[in-house]
């Protein structure tokens, strides 16, 4: 491999590697927060006590998801300036303004109530301890807008332009409120709510496949089952527009994700391929499986509308790595899909009254696909930013500042050696964490826990 | 007068990033220095009474590294990015060593046997500590940043200037974690405190000093500003304020006084770093890049000021919430599951 030794692709692959890593956390820790507040509401408003041993339950698995967020986001954060220097300078006016909106909106507010809701139960009256719950839940929200108004303005940058290479600020409305950022906000808030509702949900029916406290864990599932409700049919239509959105702005992006080469004459609509293998090389698909005219109404909703094909593109201003897109985006949408169907499964189920503790042991195959979708909505995740930043390549900022011209200058063994540490800690991590979790897991709830009188 | 605004501007988020640093140091610092003294603790029991003191504060006084980034991040983005690529080996070091600390201080709850956890927060509560010194030692003496070569030199951060700044750091953050012991505990492990407040103060002091005489004997911008009359008096102003604090300090803990020790430690830290800035202003890489230089247009600084700058007294007042909510001494098995 040529590109091995070059320290502009091991900047990238280290800000993959740890970007892809950090983003585990924070997905459930945005999920998670809402619904310990939901737990916490209902205990408070209905007396039940199971509420109350929901909340405290699931804040132990919040609290050690929530560490691991914290640590490996703040590599993200200094790899700016590490290893992105060039683009720090021309783009840090607007950028690193942003990366400081969110800290002193979301992260300070976050860690400024997370310590009395994890441990404050018996300190502060239960309306201040539910306004820390509340706290931490906006503040994980609002760090996933402005983390998305940055990634958008990357995307589709507007509201700014250069002065002597650097980007100035004409308006902030134009630039926060950029045409991708609707879209981007919006997806990927309702991802860390579909995962985490999948999680909890699997979980709670693994205790019920298991036996264990039935009745305390039909409560939360039927909690997650009543978010995903919502969430999964939103979830897909915002992720149809913010596709459309991608056709609009980022044709090149669009075309890749769809293995699309040739430009669709006027008059006739563009094929869409179901699967295909893109062979960029050649400048065509070695083989494809493809639906004429399906493209056109998906982009553009027009049964002849254009879609405008790889080749009218530069080679050098082509996305890398067509495949890769192309499958990532397959397997984020054959997961939205796939909780589209297991929701209607369950709520058949739910209908025939089957969601009762001496009738779900009927279920057992519904309990266990539950189960086995507690990682789909990572899975999903992680398939659809590689689709939006590989998709954004060879630029950092569209049609602004192309990658290779943003890295910092660095030795290629300072950046090997931190790309390998990185890599071996967080390999460690990963595992000490599903270690640790599953010893919460299997531990389970305590039941007799009171709340603080 | 544009321009004065924008001069203006440019000042005041000196300032605040220069508060945010303060803020993050004492508050990080103390948190650093209660796990450097867990390497010396007496026994398990006083490890573990140390580190609760830490529980419900550790991640909300991290956070303000964050906070300081970020600003910093927006408001010069040509120094942060400078900086950062520079010092990229001490960054990354701080960065591991502050993912080893966090995930040892939470994963031990979880543990079996806490001794190897214990012993991973120690090491790199410590390392992440020398790390920043030697990060903070090489910026103030200039990174290798020259006018021609504004890239720098990823080794240049590498002097012996930065190796004794790195150990004035790390005794600082001792200083502070030792008095913050003083506060949160009681008996043994306060008497223990006490003792270390006394040594890591003293320590601390001839380290300032002897900071400052070398900068000004090896960097003639800073020994001009010290040898100016009026930047000079100031200098002299916050060093004598230093060493003031510091007979303070003694005093407070002669008699037991714990908050007033604890406030008396601040004071040392904030003196000596506002003497050192007075030093080098209006550079933030020394010789290089002054802050004029570096900052954004007046536009973002002004837009950074309504969204971060006026946040930060209400910052302060839930984080300072949070710290009257988990007053008192650490009481054992106080946050027992």
């Amino acid at each position: 491999m040529e590109v091995l030794p070059d320290p502009v692709f091991l900047s990238r692959l280290q800000f993959a590697v740890t970007a892809m890593f950090h983003i585990l956390w924070p997905v459930m820790t945005v999920g998670l927060s809402l619904i310990l507040v939901v737990f916490e509401w209902l205990w408070l408003k209905t007396g039940d006590v199971d509420n109350y041993r929901h909340a405290r339950f699931w804040a132990k698995l919040f609290l050690l998801n929530f560490s691991v967020g914290v640590i490996s986001g703040l590599p993200l954060e200094f790899e700016f300036g590490t290893n992105w220097s060039r683009f720090s300078m021309m783009a840090g006016e607007f950028f690193g303004n942003i990366l400081g909106y969110e800290g002193a909106m979301a992260f300070m507010l976050e860690a400024g109530f997370l310590g009395i809701m994890l441990f404050g139960w018996a300190l502060v009256p239960p309306a201040i301890h539910l306004l820390a719950t509340c706290m931490v839940a906006l503040g994980a929200s609002l760090s996933v807008f402005w983390i998305l108004v940055a990634n958008s303005w990357m995307q589709t940058p507007s509201g700014t332009h250069l002065e002597n290479n650097r980007v100035v600020v004409d308006s902030y409305v134009e630039a926060i409120f950029n045409k991708n950022m609707p879209w981007g906000v919006s997806h990927m808030w309702f991802a860390c709510l579909a995962t985490s509702l999948f999680v909890i949900g699997g979980l709670s029916a693994w205790y019920i496949l298991k036996g264990r406290n039935t009745d305390f864990f039909l409560k939360s599932f039927r909690v997650a089952l009543i978010g995903v409700i919502f969430v999964v049919p939103i979830q897909i239509y915002l992720g149809d527009s913010n596709g459309r959105e991608v056709f609009a702005n980022q044709p090149a992006k669009g075309a890749a994700i769809e293995a699309h080469w040739t430009t669709n004459q006027e008059g006739t609509g563009a094929a869409w391929n179901l699967l295909a293998w893109p062979n960029p090389a050649e400048q065509k698909n070695d083989w494809a499986i493809s639906i004429p005219g399906v493209l056109s109404v998906l982009a553009t909703r027009d049964k002849h509308g254009q879609v405008q094909g790889l080749k009218s593109f530069p080679k050098a201003d082509q996305p890398p790595a067509i495949a890769l897109i192309f499958y990532s985006f397959r397997i984020m949408v054959g997961v939205g899909i796939f909780f589209l169907g297991l929701l209607l499964w369950t709520l058949v189920i739910w209908l025939r009254g089957q969601l009762k503790s001496v009738l779900i042991g009927n279920n057992r195959l519904l309990l266990s696909v539950w189960v086995a979708s507690i990682p789909l909505g990572y899975v999903a995740t992680e398939c659809g930013w590689i689709v939006r930043e590989v998709g954004r390549q060879p630029w950092i900022i569209y049609g602004l500042l192309r990658t290779r011209d943003a890295a910092s200058i660095l030795p290629v063994s300072v950046v090997a050696v931190s790309l390998v540490s990185f890599l071996v800690i967080y390999s460690i991590l990963f595992v000490l964490f599903l270690v640790f979790a599953a010893r919460i897991i299997r531990k389970g709830p305590d039941l007799t826990l009171m709340p603080p009188s | 007068m544009d321009n004065e605004i924008h001069t203006l501007l440019a000042n005041i988020w000196f300032f605040i990033i220069g508060l945010m640093l303060f803020l993050y140091v004492v508050l990080d610092g103390f948190d650093l220095g209660v796990g450097i003294l867990s390497l010396v603790a007496r026994n398990d029991k006083h490890r573990a009474i140390m580190m609760m003191s830490l529980e419900s504060i550790w991640d909300a006084n991290e956070t303000w590294l964050v906070l300081l980034g970020g600003s910093l991040f927006g408001a010069f983005p040509l120094v942060f990015a400078i900086m950062l690529q520079t010092l990229y080996i001490p960054i990354m070091v701080m960065l591991f060593a502050l993912i080893f600390r966090g995930f040892a201080f939470e994963f031990r709850h979880h543990a079996r046997n806490k001794a190897p956890w214990n012993q991973a927060f120690g090491v790199s509560s410590l390392l992440a500590a020398l790390a920043q010194g030697v990060a903070f030692g090489g910026l103030i003496s200039g990174l290798g940043v020259t006018e021609s070569d504004d890239q720098g030199n990823v080794r240049g951060w590498f002097t012996p200037f930065a190796a004794l700044v790195a150990l004035g750091v790390a005794t600082g953050y001792t200083l502070l974690g030792a008095a913050y012991l003083v506060i949160k505990t009681e008996g043994a492990i306060q008497r223990i405190s006490i003792v270390q407040s006394y040594v890591a103060a003293a320590l601390e002091i001839v380290l300032v000093i002897t900071v400052v005489i070398w900068a000004a004997r090896f960097n003639t911008y800073f020994a001009a500003r010290w040898a100016d009359k009026e930047t000079g008096n100031f200098m002299n102003f916050f060093l004598i304020l230093a060493v003031f604090a510091f007979f303070m300090l003694m005093r407070a803990l002669q008699k037991r006084f714990e908050v007033r020790a604890f406030f008396w430690s601040v004071i040392i830290t904030l003196a000596s770093f506002t003497a050192v800035t007075i030093g080098y202003y209006p550079y933030m890489v020394p010789a290089s890049i002054s802050l004029l230089h570096a900052a954004s247009s007046s536009k973002t600084l002004i837009f950074m000021l309504a969204g971060i700058g006026l946040l930060i007294p209400v910052m302060l007042v839930y984080s300072g919430y949070q710290y009257l909510v988990f007053r008192g001494k650490v009481q054992m098995g106080q946050h027992a599951e």
